[in-house]
């Protein structure tokens, strides 16, 4: 149980550090990269400990792991049509 | 008469069906989860006159609160899995009762907050400060179907302890529940950041 509260903790940790990041106001694009580092890192702990992927054989874990990142990189395709959008400066209706 | 013997071919990955059924319908549902956030991402990008609405004070202290009530959950779920898996039955079934605790708890944040965005004026197709109404679609549906998984996580998790109670279920059962609470959890490390931090006014 100590090594869950101390993922726990470092869990807790990460969230204040994201919050500290954003009140401190940077780029948005920085803001934007630098939450998106600490969810991954927060994700990973999560999978390895709580949900004890590190404890599973490999293959499973890459499996599953894979499966997750082929999906999130197929829907990365439609970006460019974002920033055409983005772009052209549409008003709301 | 003969005796009929069927015999299964191993698990491929050495866990059991159960987990293998759960763990297939996390990385189904991870996928969903994603899809949302990318077109949550996509309307951000192409919107230029994206509104920013939320305060440190009510909303995003209201969302670090939330986050830590779902981050101790997954460990009272942690703890409620390893006592059972210990044979202590008692000890796990009022771990199972503090992870439904802050669940509803979460839940109950996470309405009090939307109650008070539509009483501001926010719709899911209506945007009170005058920018884009994809504002308010974005993050009712993003965050409505976490909310989804959180009450029926809770649901489930007390349907299962009152099966684990009664000895129809076992800690494997326990472990599979509490992978998928622990799934819930690990989505909203990235819808506060996102939806919540990243809109900070």
């Amino acid at each position: 149980m100590k090594r869950y509260v101390i993922v726990w903790l470092g869990l807790l940790a990460i969230v204040a550090l994201e919050v500290a990041v954003t009140l401190a106001r940077p780029p948005a694009k920085l803001l934007l990269a630098g939450l998106l580092f600490f969810a991954l890192i927060e994700a990973g702990l999560g999978l390895l400990y709580f949900m004890h992927l590190k404890y599973e054989r490999r293959s499973f874990m890459w499996s599953v792991i894979l499966a997750v990142v082929i999906a999130v990189v197929l829907m990365d395709h439609f970006w460019l049509d974002a920033f055409r959008l983005l772009h052209q400066r549409l008003s709301a209706p | 008469m003969a005796e009929l013997t069927v015999v299964g071919e191993p698990s491929p990955f050495g866990v059991t069906s159960r987990k293998l059924g759960i763990w297939m319908f996390i990385v189904a549902d991870a996928a969903t989860f994603a899809a949302m956030l990318f077109a949550y991402g996509y309307v951000r990008v192409a919107n230029p006159d994206w509104t920013r609405p939320f305060a440190l004070w009510p909303t995003i202290a209201n969302g670090i609160v939330m986050t830590v009530v779902l981050l101790t959950s997954s460990l009272t779920v942690i703890a409620a899995v390893l006592a059972a898996q210990a044979g202590r039955k008692t000890s796990a079934l009022r771990w199972l009762g503090a992870t439904m605790l802050l669940g509803a708890l979460f839940a109950a944040l996470h309405l009090r907050e939307w109650i008070a965005m539509i009483g501001d004026g926010w719709r899911p197709f209506r945007n009170p400060l005058g920018g884009t109404p994809l504002v308010g679609a974005t993050f009712f549906s993003v965050t409505g179907l976490h909310l989804l998984h959180v009450i029926v996580g809770v649901i489930v998790i007390g349907v299962i302890a009152l099966g684990y109670r009664r000895g129809r279920f076992d800690p494997g059962h326990l472990e599979a529940i509490g992978l998928y609470w622990h799934f819930v959890d690990l989505v909203w490390m990235f819808v506060f950041p996102l939806v919540y931090l990243m809109n900070l006014r």
